[in-house]
Order: structure tokens, then sequence, then C-alpha cells
């Protein structure tokens, strides 16, 4: 809300700058903002007269001016189009100093001088306007100084009033916090009326037929209007708070909402058929056109305030353009009314129509000063539109609410908030804030809420209004301490912060990801199963739309991205959730994925990284990646299985099986799927579930001491079909080998033309040692010919000697 | 081997050291006369053949031709591997090394971690909740009003079958406290999501860390004293707190808290826009809404809740403008961290 400083000063008497003013409001629960500050003293700038316009010689755009200001006449150049012979517009003399240091000089603009400067508002701080010359009135003398026109600066805060505080959407209320803060006074406006004429009720009808959305309705009449334009400072307050000037009938009711916070509205009244009010719903198929002139169409559910034929207002929102006020009102039946907030909202939502009114019925308005309001802007009509004021109001309030009285107790409100504070200076925070207390001793107090605090409903609400007027800054701040939760159990989320730092310390850097994808995205590693997604029925854009089910499309699309800058590796993980769609009507399960991703010569050494990388290559290093962090993790007992699968390429495709349970997979994608980002070689990407890394994430295992004796080291190397695989290799060594086998290490792999196509040379390096001696040489030969001969006889290779 | 024998077998031997054109050769010398089996070791073996009174020299001699031979085989060694790789020419100590570096973790999981281990150190452990949550414990557990805008579809994404994206990490506070008796200590990271178009400060899916700690006799100044905590150690030894009064539906009394410029102190920066405060976190007092919700009497029992951007204070920490950096994962942001 904006709130004119002069405004509040109306009803508050305090003495303090602003920016003090600004940090009591802040600190006390409304936070200012913004300081806004609209014009100045205008030193140097006073009204004056154009006598004569003429064309600029050199430039089309330009004329020259003949002013007066008071005491001579100047020649002065001006581009703005508005200028006229017998204007009055604001002229800076030389010597003024505008907005933001501006010295006004006399200067020669495209060969002609210029003796002072005609003003447009943007030019004197007073608005952006900088359509043309500020008109200043015509009866403006020539010479007065434009302060004593614009009367004094002004200053403007804007304020975040909370949803819980809409008394503080007005002036007044606003005053009243401030005289909480300043232990002062509200001096509310006069509002005493002078009546005349016919009663009320013998000039218009109000039916409330439903008193539950409208707790309460008065009306009453003024006859004898003169539309016309609003008082200067009234216009002028409007505009400072936000709101266009339009007449003063309807200025008036908008100035006392913004006063007391009451929406108000004036119909004429001889435009209401039957000249009477009904508050009802709307009857199927009623339309109205509302003052903003948009024809709109009503739900049975919408509360209208209507003449007795037709709609002439959406209760609360807005008024209907039929009944307004216009040049020729006379007479003004003038609606301060109720409403119940969750009714305007919803009408108001589906209108799509959000106005100073609504916003105010929606978060709640203070029943008790309907009638206060009323007789306000009718006062005010009296003043300044000439009105009559019929004798009476018509006030429909059938059930005016009770009392309330809530117990604060002063030990609930030193425990609650850590304090040793006295009864008296609760007492004296009620009273400050105008909350009387109707009984109280040394251990409680009784406050008699006031109606326009609706916010207060309870004691834990009144502990809050002396904890922001007792000052926040006064809590002590005691030394954190509590009883130790023995239950307490977060060791899955440790084992989770570990194995990131695992995947870390194996190179990989982490990456974060939307969990709402592109359905196209996930097309390409679906194959189109939008069935089997979670997909939002009312997402911001197509791009974010669908749950994922996997972290491996967006993986690709990162490494994609960074591809396309021109890095020219990356190695990368991710730890996130994926979404997996249920049937039935169900949410989706949840499930902790675990995601790496590479591209590039990551696994090289720093002098090697130009020859291109092969799959082989790529497919080793991620498993070599998975083997480093399944060690890490302490997991044992799984294995690979080969995977047919839509993004990976056939034979680098695998299946991580835990036991017998699938977990995951890692493979080398597909020319098809890594071309969507213009990939030539090899990307590698593996997906697990993260719990079944978690589980032994802390569990200790009894170590294995080394052996003392020295070990004996042989090579084996051997010829084999390329189908041969590696563990059918491992297996027979194992079998064949005696217990003293400590490690089997594969240190050459060859494929060439030396050794014939379609064959492979692999080598092995035997590492022999004795728990309880050290081996001989002849002991060792043994156990390695051993095994020499269960590789020629089981798998029918060529053995070399080595 | 008497004394004599013994000198003239250490000039023998350094002569073969000077001869020795290769390292091989060396290596044979070193064999011959230091090695297991070696010459040196029979004279050692031999001294307890000969006259006590002589022991002592032969013992002497014996060591000197060890060292000296020893220092003769370093440097012929030396001398020859000089020869080989030419004269003066120091190796390039300024090449780059080869060793493969470690990854980095995403600016974000170093902020939670780092939150969440100050906490743990208070005592708090971590919850975990669902990001789907159910109305019920993403609002009206926690006392939103049912007109609350929050739960426009405007603001918040629900699914088909009417559970929603949690748009905070409260309904932790709301699970774990239906499974556990006071007292509760708890911090809950976790992503958040909103329908907030994306813009240098917005982001549909985001991060929040929820605090809560629930126990007999739990006051706001025990809150003001774990925040104030809590800021030096995120922070910056010195960092203060402060408190405004706010409106959250879950807490009464409700606060926003800054925290003091890490950055100048207070006196005023461009990181703190001037003001030498920065806005961190909401916290306040659990409403006795919420404690009903869950079953706890709230006569009985208090405490307090707090909640904090994780982005924001990233984005803080790193001078970081624009939050969808955080999201790009462009290898050569994340390798900063």
């Amino acid at each position: 809300m904006k709130l004119p400083i002069s405004w509040l000063k109306d009803y508050v008497d305090f003495d303090d700058t602003v920016e003090g003013l600004s940090d009591k409001l802040t600190f006390s629960g409304t936070e200012v903002e913004g300081i806004i500050r609209v014009g100045s003293d205008y030193c140097g700038v006073v009204a004056a007269e154009v006598k004569a316009v003429e064309r600029h010689p050199n430039a089309d755009r330009l004329s020259v001016c003949e002013v007066f200001d008071g005491t001579d006449d100047w020649q002065v150049v001006c581009g703005a189009p508005n200028v006229a012979v017998g204007g009055r517009y604001p002229l800076a003399r030389i010597g003024a100093v505008l907005k933001g240091g501006f010295k006004i000089k006399k200067s020669k603009i495209r060969g002609v001088e210029s003796f002072g400067m005609l003003c447009a508002e943007d030019e004197l701080g007073l608005s952006e306007n900088h359509e043309g010359l500020m008109e200043l009135p015509g009866d403006a003398v020539a010479g007065t100084p434009l302060s004593e026109i614009l009367g004094p600066p002004e200053v403007i805060l804007e304020l975040e009033v909370t949803p819980n505080r809409p008394d503080c959407l007005s002036v007044l209320g606003m005053a009243r916090e401030v005289a909480a803060l300043y232990d002062t006074t509200v001096n509310y406006p006069d509002v005493s009326l002078v009546e005349a004429g016919a009663a009320v009720e013998s000039a218009t009808r109000v039916d409330v037929l439903d008193p539950e959305r409208c707790p309460r309705y008065t009306a009453r009449i003024l006859r004898n209007v003169k539309i016309g334009p609003a008082p200067d400072w009234m216009r002028k307050r409007l505009e400072y708070a936000g709101i266009r000037p339009i007449n003063n009938v309807v200025d008036i009711t908008n100035y006392v909402m913004m006063e007391c916070g009451r929406p108000l509205h004036a119909f004429d009244q001889s435009l209401l058929q039957e000249g009477r009010i009904e508050v009802r719903t709307a009857r199927a198929g009623e339309v109205i056109r509302t003052l903003d002139d948009a024809e709109r169409p009503l739900q049975p559910d919408m509360l209208v305030i209507a003449d007795a034929a037709n709609p002439v207002a959406v209760a609360g929102v807005m008024g209907g353009a039929g009944s307004e006020i216009r040049e020729t009102t006379e007479t003004v039946l003038l609606e301060s009314a109720c409403f119940e907030p969750d009714g305007i909202r919803s009408t108001s939502k589906t209108l799509g129509l959000s106005t100073e009114s609504s916003y105010r019925f929606e978060r709640g308005t203070d029943v008790g000063e309907t009638e206060w309001a009323s007789r306000r802007a009718a006062s005010l009509m009296q003043q300044f539109a000439g009105a009559e004021t019929a004798p009476g109001v018509i006030d429909v309030f059938p059930y005016p609410p009770a009392e309330r009285n809530i117990v604060c107790r002063l030990e609930r409100v030193n425990s609650l908030l850590g304090l040793r504070g006295s009864m008296n200076e609760l007492l004296r925070c009620f009273a400050l804030l105008g909350l009387p207390v109707v009984a109280s001793d040394e251990s409680f107090c009784t406050v008699n809420v006031p109606t326009f605090r609706g916010d207060l409903e309870r004691e834990v609400d009144l502990i809050e209004e002396f904890a922001r007027l007792y000052g926040l800054e006064n809590i002590p701040e005691r030394s954190p301490s509590g009883r130790i939760v023995k239950e307490a159990n977060d060791r899955r989320v440790r084992a989770l912060y570990a194995c990131q730092a695992n995947l870390c310390a194996l190179g990989l850097n982490e990456i974060q990801n939307y969990s709402l994808v592109s359905p196209k995205l996930l097309d390409l590693f679906d194959g189109g199963k939008s069935k089997e997604r979670e997909t939002l029925p009312h997402p911001i854009s197509a791009d974010q739309s669908v749950l994922r089910t996997s972290l491996i499309p967006q993986m690709l699309d990162t490494l994609g991205k960074n591809h396309a800058r021109q890095t020219h590796e990356a190695g990368l993980y991710e730890c996130g959730k994926v979404f997996l769609h249920q049937a039935d009507g169900q949410s989706p399960v949840e499930v902790e994925r675990l995601c790496a991703g590479l591209y590039g010569p990551v696994g090289r050494e720093r002098f090697d990284r130009r020859r291109p990388v092969a799959p082989d290559e790529m497919f080793l290093w991620l498993k070599g990646l998975f083997e480093g962090l399944m060690a890490a993790q302490n997991v044992g007992g799984w294995r690979l299985t080969p995977l047919e699968n839509v993004f990976l390429e056939k034979g680098y495709a695998v299946q991580i099986l835990l036991g017998d349970q699938p977990i995951g997979l890692l493979g080398v994608v597909n020319r098809s799927v890594r071309g969507a980002w213009r990939f030539n070689e090899p990307v590698g990407v593996m997906e697990l579930d993260t719990n079944e890394l978690l589980v032994h994430a802390f569990s200790i295992r009894e170590i294995v001491a080394p052996g003392v004796y020295p070990p004996v080291e042989r090579d084996v190397a051997l010829v084999a079909d390329c189908s041969l695989t590696h563990d059918e290799i491992l297996r027979v060594i194992e079998q064949a080998a005696p217990k003293a086998l400590e490690k089997v290490e594969l240190f050459d792999l060859y494929e060439g033309e030396t050794i014939g196509a379609g064959k492979k040379s692999m080598a092995y390096s035997l590492t022999y040692r004795s728990w309880d001696k050290t081996l001989t040489d002849e002991e060792a030969n043994e156990y390695h010919n051993g095994v020499k001969r269960a590789l020629r006889e089981s798998l029918s290779v060529e053995v070399r000697e080595g | 081997m008497n004394a004599e024998e013994l000198k003239q077998l250490k000039e023998q031997a350094l002569e073969e050291t000077a001869e020795a054109g290769s390292n091989e050769a060396l290596e044979a010398v070193r064999i011959r006369y230091l090695g297991r089996k070696g010459v040196l070791q029979e004279v050692m073996k031999g001294l307890k053949d000969q006259p006590p009174q002589d022991r002592p020299l032969i013992g002497q001699l014996a060591n000197e031709l060890k060292q000296e031979l020893q220092a003769a085989l370093t440097d012929k060694t030396a001398a020859l591997e000089g020869a080989t790789e030419g004269p003066e020419t120091l190796f390039d100590y300024t090449l780059p090394g080869d060793w493969h570096s470690m990854g980095t973790r995403h600016p974000l999981s170093k902020i939670t971690e780092r939150a969440v281990a100050i906490f743990r150190s208070l005592g708090f452990t971590v919850a975990e909740g669902p990001d789907v949550e159910t109305v019920y414990n993403n609002f009206d557990a926690l006392n939103t009003p049912p007109a609350h805008p929050s739960r426009d579809m405007q603001d918040t994404f629900y699914l088909d079958n009417g559970d929603l994206l949690r748009c905070h990490t409260s309904p932790v506070q709301v699970r774990y406290m239906q499974k556990h008796r006071p007292p509760v200590r708890i911090i809950a990271p976790g992503r958040c999501y909103r329908r907030d178009t994306p813009d240098a400060t917005h982001s549909a899916n985001f991060h929040q860390i929820e605090g809560l700690y629930v126990d007999e006799q739990v006051s706001m100044a025990d809150l003001k004293g774990t925040l104030s905590y809590f800021a030096g150690e995120m922070m910056g030894p010195g960092v203060k707190i402060r408190f405004r009064p706010h409106f959250f539906p879950f807490t009464e009394p409700s606060v926003e808290c800054d925290f003091s410029c890490h950055v100048c102190g207070g006196a005023g920066c461009r990181v703190c826009k001037q003001s030498g405060w920065i806005e961190i976190l909401g916290a306040g007092m659990v409403d006795p809404n919420v404690f009903r919700a869950v079953g706890y009497d709230p006569e009985r029992i208090t405490g307090y809740a707090f909640g904090m951007g994780i982005e924001r204070i990233a984005m803080i920490l790193y001078g970081i403008h624009d939050i969808r950096m955080l999201y790009e994962n462009d290898v050569r942001f994340l390798k900063q961290f």
C-alpha cells in the first residue's frame, strides 16, 4: 500500500524523520519496501505565461517562445508539442537546479538563444510524464513560485501489509499503528452531517437476500449533488495512493476507502429500477457491463447488488456501467457494505477481475465501521459536491457479531518468548494498541477485541502483538541447548553425502537438473511410452510438463550442451529422485537414482588427449568408475549381464544386478541418440538405484593382513578367438590355481594382423604367494604350469611361454 | 684377510668402479663387493678368525671400504646418467602435473551439506519427505486457510489425482511429528516446486531447508540463539542476526530473519544493497493449530520452526546473479566449486 505521509499526519501527530518512522514500522511488522519522494521546493521555478510562439528557424520540432515570468519577457526555446500562446507552464529560470542536479543556464539551441526552460512533469520530479509541458491552471499568476501552486513536497511510503492485517490497508489503520509506536492518539475526522429533506426510508429500500455473504449493508441518499472535479488536495492524495481521480463523488468514495479501509460505491439512484437495492446471488444467464466497460457473464454463486430488475454491481468487486455516476447525476445512493471474504475472492478469481475493493474485502473488513464510513463519505459530499443528505441511514445488520474476549496469561507470554516481562508491560502494550483490557490481575488479563482487529482470535495472537511492540530486538538470544533425541536417525542421508563425496573423489562433477522435463526429451529414451509418465495437468510450459522417470535423458542433454559450448570433455554425476507413474490414481512412486555420464578423453593421462576415444575405452572407463564406486560403498555380489536397450549401443550395454535384482545399467549411448546432440564420439552413461549403494556405507569389514613372504610373479600370454571373454579365462585360471595364487592381472590386450584375423592376444601377470613360507621357484613353476595346462586344455588357446 | 690385503681390495674395487662403463657393470661391481654373498660379507664373516687385537682395525677398514665404495658407485651412476642426458639440462618442473583431478559438488549440495553439518552439531538430525505431497500435509495441517492464494492452481503444481508437488519443505514437519513424540529436533533439506515463471530470481524447482525444534519450554529466545549460532557458522564469524515481525500461517509469532552482511560487516556494500543486512530466512513459534493437527497438546509443548532458500544463500555467498545458472550445469561453472 502507498501511504502519503502528509495524509497520515492528518490523524496522528508524531515527531520523527521519514527514516525513523520507516524503521519503526518495519520492525513492528509493516515492512517499508520503499520511500518515494515527490516534488521539491522548486527553487527558481515559477509559473510563466507564454505570449508568443514561433517556429524555430533551424529545427522543425522546436519552437521559440516569448515567455513572461511576472517581471520580464524572456526568449525560451521549447521542444514540447503542447506549448500554446496564453498557456501557463512552469519556467525554470536561469540558475534553477532541477532533478538530478541539472542546472539551468543561458544557452544557444541550434543558433537561437534560450533564457530558461519550460518544464514537463518528469523534469520537475513529479512523475515520469514527458509527453509535454506541465500545464498549470489558467488562473496561475505569472511569477508565482511553483511551490506555492503545487504545495509542499510529499513523501510516500510503500508498505508491505501482511495478509493477517487488512486493517493496515488504510491510512487510519496505519495511524493506529503509528500512534501505538509513538505513544500518542489517533484523531478521527469529523463525520457530522446536516441532514435535510425526506428521510432515507421514504427514498429507497434495501433487501439483503443473502445475509451470510453480506452481513451488513448500509445505504444513504444524497440529493442535489453537483458533479465536478474533487478538490486538488484530494485528487493529489488519490494519485499518490495509486488511484486515478474521476469526479468528486467517485473520488470521495475512493478517498474514504483509502482513509478507513472500507470500499464504498456510489450509484446514480435515478438509474436504478425502482430506485432500490437487492443484495442477492446472480440468476442464471445474467450479464453485467462493469465500469471497465466489459460484458461479464455472471455465475449463480456470485453475489450481486441489483436494483428491482437487474444486477447493477458485482458485490465488492466492481460497479456496473449502467448505474455509474455521470455528469448529470443528482441523487446518489451511497453503499457502504460488508461482504464475506471467500465469496469475493472466488468471484474476483472467476471473473479475473481484481480491484482495490476486492483486494480489501478478500482480506476482511471491519464490520463495525461500515456506517461510520458512509457518514464520512456523506460529510465529504456535503462539503465538496454540494450534496444534501437525506435524514437517516438504512442499515441492514441482522446478526451483529458477539463481543470477543481473549484471556492472555503473563506466564504464557514469557515462556513462549523467553522473556521475563511484567504485567504492567503487557497492559501498556495493549493500551498503546487500543485494545481494551476488561479484567486483569497479576497473572492474566482479558482483552476485549475491537472489530477493526478481526485477526485477533487467540491468546497467541495477543502474544504476537506484545512481541512486536515490545521489540523483537529485546528478546534475548539463548545459547543453543536441548535434549538429545535418542531415536533420531539420519544414516541414510549421511551415507548419501558420503557416496557423493566418493563420486567426486572418482573425478566426477555433480550436476542438478530440474525434476520436470520435456516429454520430447523422454521420447528418445523410453520409446514414447507417455502413459508410463506422470504428466502435470497444468504445467508452466511443455518443456517442464512431465516428472522425470530417469536421470539419463537430462544427463545426455547436459553433456550435449557442454559439448556444444566447445567443452572437450566432461565427467558428471547427479543424485536425484525419479517419479514412477502408478495406475489407479495413486501418486507416483519416488525412487532415488544416481546417474553418471562421460564424454571426451576423461580417462586418459594428460599427454594423450587428442587421440579419438574408442567405445571400448569409454565402456571400460565407465565400468572402472562403477567398480570404484561399488568398492567405496562396500557393495559386493554385483554382476553385469548383456542388455538390449533403445538408447545404448549393442555390445556396450549391460544391466547391473545385485544378487538377482536389477539395480541399474551402464553402457555407451548409441549413434542415433547421441546424434541428437551432434556427438561424433562415444558417450557413456550409467544409472543406479541409489539406496542399494547406501546400505553398507557404514559397515565395517575385518581386514586381511598383508602376506609377509615374498611373492613370485609369472606371466602367461595366450592367443585366443576374439569371442573368448576375459571372464572365461579368469574362471579357468582361478580353478586351476592353488591357494597361493594371490592376484591375476591382465596387462596386455592386442588384436592385429600379426596374430591373424579374429584372434586376440592377452597377457596376464599372476602373483603367487604363500601365507606361511617363501615359495621356491620350483613350487611357483609347478603352479604356473598347472595354470597353463588348464588354459590349453579347457579353452583350446595357444599359450605362449613367458 | 689382513689390513694390507683389505687396503688393496679397496683400491681394486674403486678402480673397477671407475672403469665400469654401464649401469649393468656398476651393478656387477656392487654385487661382487657389497652383495649378500659379496667379498665384504666374507671379510666380516672371517673377522672372528683374526687375532682379537687386529679385529677393530680390520672392522674399521672394512667399514671404510663399504662407505667409500658406496659413494663411488653413487657418483659413477650419476655420471653415467649425466653422460646420456647431455650437459646441464635440468628437468622442466613447470610442466603441468598429471593426476586425475577431484570432481566437485554442486553449489546447492555444498550449501545444503554445510547447513546440515552446522545443525547436526547442535543435535538436529536430518528428516526427509516425498516431493509429491497431499494437500493435507502441505496446507491443511500447516494452518493454511482454505482460500489461501498459495493453494491456487496458479501457484502450486497439482497432479491429476489431487496430490501436489510440495511448495515448501514444511510438510516434513507434519510427517515427522505424526510419527514421533516430542522432543523433536529435525532439519529437512529438500526440493520444492512453485508455479513461478523462470527468471533471474525464480525457478519452478528450488530447494529449502526446514528446521523444527519441539519440546517443553522451547521459546523464541532459543530460536534466536540457534539462528544466531547458525549465522556465524554459515556466513562467517561476526555475522549477527535480527528479527522483523512477519506473518506465516504455520507460525505465530512469525519473523523474518536478516543476517548482517558477511562482506561489509554491516557498513553497506553492493551485496547487501547498502543496507548492511541481508534477508535470509523465515521463522517463528509453531502455531498451536499445527500442533493440534498432529495430535500434540499446545498447552504442554512449544516449538520453533524456520525455513530458508538454499538457492538464495548460494547466490549470495558465491555471487551468482541468475538462479538459472545453478541448473545450467556448465562444466566451467561447476569446476569452480
